[in-house]
This record gives structure tokens, sequence and C-alpha cells, in this order.
């Protein structure tokens, strides 16, 4: 015996939504996730994950690469390999590469496929989409800036003879590490954003930052370097032998070169972290700025991140719709 | 019950130019047409109403709260821009989802809803597509849909059928026909198309030059000016000059005979007049002029 199956199709058209309605903060919560999303390419296709992906290894490589060489050397290879207070200058290209591409990614197109209409429509602020779109984007450098570090803490613990005895003698590192890794993650999120805010094609911001960076870099260690000046040393016969090179005890913008050296953008978050760790100068931008006064450097790292913020924030509220 | 939207004495100036001058109306629930050339004032009404820029005087309140006030009163109100204003690299599911929390609703139910909301417009199967491969009609519907996610109370629309072809344009107007007067969403939407607004509106509200011109149900337009067409085989002057002798004008438009104004003595008029002069009568019927014909003479 077999029963004949019946069933009926409607069409439901139109629902209704009775569900809860969590205003303002799920709308900031929905910015900040799905700036998040955007950054790390998910929801999108698989191109979009490549630059995340080679970005987070671009990170850590670094540290992998020096835990390598102290599970070879031992103990003794803590000295030579660069520490916790060398790794920020190490990824920070890789940070501020990162930064350049993705900060348009985040901001351009929402302005330029006027999705940011749709947003200002919404229970949401321009302060609002600013704040999230700008958390999101810094909380992942931040995790970027933090990987290698943490790693690196991993593996000098790790092929440390006596760990404990390790962690007592350089457990200061771990609060130095965690707060430049706040203040780099700052600097190279905010300025990125800020060109991001004012250029409409994303090749361009990324090329505007970029070149902002080393231009900048270039020029203050270029004032500050000390020229060099050679000459030729001959044997009997007056043929060429080789170079004697002298180098002039003054640098080539002299008595200015340490306000020259404020110019260099890239080096505003070095010497900060050099601060923290209480570390030399490395380029000659630094060695240079070095002889100002701790306040001068604090100072300009404060107007190179606060001037950035206050004009994406003016920018946005200048949004027409 | 209170209006849905409210201009009261609503001036909008921008530096010398006046964009809204003493413009005062409600909107109710239903769907009404804001209609008017451009630069008759509509985009900036819609700006006012969505809370993006302040009135320069006079007061606007939509679903009870001044929008440039009450950030909070956006939640209930939806908008389909003219323009696109699409992602191309993400899928419909996705963006919705996404628009729907940034209205306020839980991830979970954004979900249910994007999903709702795509087969309604008809995009069911193309969810998981990106945007950015979809027709223009596809995409308009995914405008109207980011403006449906969140169950709004009231959403503008403005000029919903912007860039369709002929057969796009049938389909969004249906859609919305559907969503505004079968579903219950109220709409409010703003076009210079006449025939758009009489086929989804209820009410129309004419701007002009930045002032109100006219106001009132589209039926009540078109009632107003209803006039009667006949078509007779033989005998057309006579029946003209018995229909002038009993009083009555008729205007002459190529083979057919216009009354204007129909009532129940004109229709008996004309009866008599066919009778007696004994034209033989092809046709005898109201004609209810389109908003097109009022608003062109």
């Amino acid at each position: 015996m077999s029963t004949e199956r019946q069933g009926e199709v409607y069409d439901l058209g139109y629902q209704r939504y009775d569900g809860p309605r969590e205003g303002r903060r799920r709308a900031q919560r929905a910015i900040f996730e799905n700036g998040v999303r955007t950054v790390l390419g998910l929801g999108r296709g698989p191109k979009a994950k490549i630059l995340p992906i080679l970005l987070l290894v671009g990170a850590m490589l670094p540290a992998f690469i020096f835990i390598i060489i102290l599970s070879l050397t031992g103990d003794g290879g803590a000295d030579f390999i660069p520490g916790h207070g060398d790794y920020y200058q190490v990824i920070a290209t890789i940070l501020l590469i990162f930064s350049a591409i993705m900060a348009p990614e985040l901001l351009v197109s929402d302005r330029r496929d006027n999705i940011i209409h749709l947003y200002l429509v919404r229970p949401l602020t321009a302060t609002d989409y600013v704040l999230g779109r700008f958390l999101a984007f810094f909380v992942i450098v931040l995790a970027l800036a933090y990987s290698g570090q943490i790693l690196l803490l991993g593996g000098l613990l790790l092929t440390s003879s006596d760990p404990w005895q390790y962690l007592q003698d350089n457990w200061a590192d771990i609060p130095r590490f965690l707060a430049a890794g706040v203040l780099v993650a700052l600097f190279i999120t905010i300025i990125p954003m800020a060109v991001a805010s004012f250029i409409n094609r994303r090749a361009y911001a990324a090329v505007v930052v970029i070149g902002l960076f080393f231009i900048s870099s270039g020029v203050a260690n270029g004032l500050t370097s000390h020229s060099e000046t050679c000459h030729e040393i001959t044997d009997q016969n007056g043929r060429g032998v080789s170079f004697e090179c002298t180098q002039a005890d003054e640098p080539v913008a002299g008595d200015a070169a340490k306000w020259f050296a404020l110019i260099s953008v890239g080096d505003v978050p070095t010497r900060i972290n050099n601060m923290i760790f209480d570390r030399e100068a490395g380029s000659p931008a630094e060695a240079a700025a070095a002889e100002l006064h701790d306040s001068i450097p604090i100072g300009v790292y404060a107007l190179f991140t606060v001037l950035p913020g206050f004009l994406m924030w003016w920018r946005y509220q200048r949004i027409r719709v | 019950m209170p209006p849905l939207l409210e201009a009261v004495d609503l001036f909008k100036r921008y530096g010398t130019t006046v964009a809204l001058e003493s413009v005062t109306f409600e909107v109710h629930e239903g769907v009404t047409g804001l209609l008017g050339p451009n630069g008759a004032g509509k985009s900036t009404a819609i700006k006012l109403f969505l809370g993006l820029i302040r009135p320069t005087s006079g007061t606007v309140r939509v679903l009870g709260n001044e929008p440039y006030k009450s950030v909070e009163g956006r939640a209930r109100l939806g908008y389909m821009p003219e323009y696109e204003a699409l992602p191309s690299n993400i899928t419909a599911s996705e963006f919705l989802m996404h628009m729907a929390q940034v209205s306020g609703l839980p991830p979970s139910h954004a979900r249910t809803r994007a999903a709702d909301i795509l087969r309604h417009v008809g995009l069911d199967e193309e969810r998981y597509r990106p945007i950015g491969e979809y027709s223009t009609g596809m995409k308009q519907r995914v405008k109207l849909a980011q403006a449906l996610v969140h169950d709004p109370i009231l959403v503008l629309l403005d000029e919903p059928t912007a860039g369709l072809d002929p057969g796009g344009r049938e389909e969004m107007l249906e859609l919305i026909r559907r969503t505004g007067l079968v579903f219950g969403i109220s709409m409010m939407l703003s076009t210079h198309l006449m025939g758009d607004i009489e086929r989804i509106a209820n009410r129309v509200i004419v701007l002009e030059d930045g002032r109100v011109a006219q106001e009132g149900t589209v039926e009540q337009f078109t009632q107003e000016t209803e006039d009667l067409h006949i078509e007779v085989d033989d005998r057309r002057d006579e029946v003209i000059a018995a229909l002038a002798a009993r009083g009555i004008e008729v205007k002459e438009n190529g083979v057919l005979l216009v009354v204007e104004g129909a009532n129940d003595a004109k229709y008996d008029a004309i009866r008599d007049v066919v009778a007696d002069t004994g034209a033989r009568l092809r046709r005898l019927a109201p004609h209810r002029h389109t908003l097109t014909e009022i608003f062109q003479e």
C-alpha cells in the first residue's frame, strides 16, 4: 500500500522582522568587523587573501630565521642576532608596505563605490565610521607587529639553557615591546589612512605613502650623513692601487643636521622604539636626532599621529551624499 | 496616526541659491511620489529627510525624530540612491548581511534577513555571485534589497528606475509596487517620471522651483480631469452640432470627439444625440488623464 504525499508551495513574499535591534553600537561593531574582514580578504576571492598571508609570513619570517640561528649557535648566538629592541626596525618596511596597500583598500573603495553614502544614512556617524575602520586596521597591524616579537620571545626562551633565568634577566623586554608595538602600529596605521582619506585611487595613495616614508628618509639621511673625501693612492710607477677616504667631522647639513633628521617620517617610530628600549641610534638621521632633547622626538611623534588623525576625521565630516 | 514624515515651513538655502522655500507637507502610510523636474528640490528634500543636511529654517520630522539630531532614528529608515552604490568584489549575500548589521541587526538575524530579502527581490539563486558580475537590473534590485534588509518603516527611493531598459523598469516597478502596496512598507519615491508614480504611488507631491506646487492622491488628480471619448462612423458633424445645441462643447482629436468633465447628464445627452441623429456609435468611453498629460499642460 502506498501513501500519496501532498504538498503545496507558498510564496512567502516579504517577511517582516520583529527580532532584536541593537542600534548604533551594533553598527559601530559591524564597521570594525567588516574592516578586519576586508584587510584579511575574508569573504572575498582567493587573490584578496594572498597579500595578507604574504605579509603575515614576512612579519614572522625574521623571527623564524633568528630562532634557527639560535638553535644552531646556542646561548652565544643571542648576542649577535637582533633582539626585541631591533625587531620593529627589521619588520618596519614590511609593515609599511602592508599599510600603504591595505589602508586605501579599506577607505578608498567605500568612497569610490559610494558605499559610504549607504553607511551614513544608517544609525552611524562619520566619526563612528572613521574610528571603526581605523581600529580594524590598527588591530591587524598590531597583531602583525606582535606576532614576530612573541615568536622571537618563545625562541629565545626555548633555546636558552635556563629559560627561567633568561626570563628573570630580560622580563623588561616584554612590556617594552608591547608598548613600542602600540606606538609603532599607531604611527604606521594612521598616516596611510590619512593619505587614503584624500586620494581616490588606491594605487596613487599607496605610492604617496611609500614615497613619503622612503623619500623623506633618504633626504634626511643624506643631509645628516658625513661626507667622505677620497683620493687615489698610486704606486711608484704612478699607477692607482687603492683609494683612501676620510670622513668629514661635520654632517652635510652642519649644525642643522639634528633638525633635518626630524623630516624623516620613517624614523619617527624608530626613535620612539629606541627610547623605550634605551637603544643606540642606527641610521645617520637617527644619530643626528639623538642630539635633541627627548621631548622633541616625542613631540614630533605626537604631531605625526594627531595631525593625520585629525585630517582623516575632518575629511569624513565633509563627505556629502 | 501621526505622519511618517513631516515638513513644516521648510527652507533650505545654499549660499544665495534657494533649494527649498516654505515647503510644508506630510507623508502617511502608503506609497507617496515626490514628483518634479530636475532642480525642483527633490534631492535636497531627500537629504533633509535622511538627516544628511540641516534645514536653514523650519522643521523636518521623520518617524517622529528630527533626523539630523537623532542618528538612532535612522535605524527604521531605508534609502535607495539613484546612483550606483554597491561594492563589486563581494557577494550580494555578504553585502546584505553587512548592511543589515550596520542597521543594528545582530549577525545571526542579519544572515536570515539577507537571505529572505534576496529571495524577495528575485536574486535568491544569484546571491553567492560577486555583485560586479551582475547586470544593471540585478544591481538595482540589490540596491532595493539593502534599503529593505532591516525591515524599515519608511523607505526613500531616489529615481529607482533610472538607467533601466523598459523590461527592467517594469520589473522594478512591479517589485516596488508589491513591496509598498501588498506588503505594507511605506515608501516615498522621488522621480521625474510621472509614469512611475502613476503605476505605484497612491499619493503625489509635486515640487516646482523649491515649492510644493500640488499635492493629493493620484486618483484625485486623474478623476478631476476625466473626459469622454466618442467615436462615430458617420454623421460626425451632426453629432457635434447637436451636442453644441445642448450646451456641450466638443473638441476634435483625430477620429475622436472629446467631451471634458464626464457626468451623468453628459452621458444621457450623448446617448440622446446619437439616437436622434442615427449616427453609428463605435466607441463611448471615459478617458482618465495620465499624470503626464496633467502636468505637461
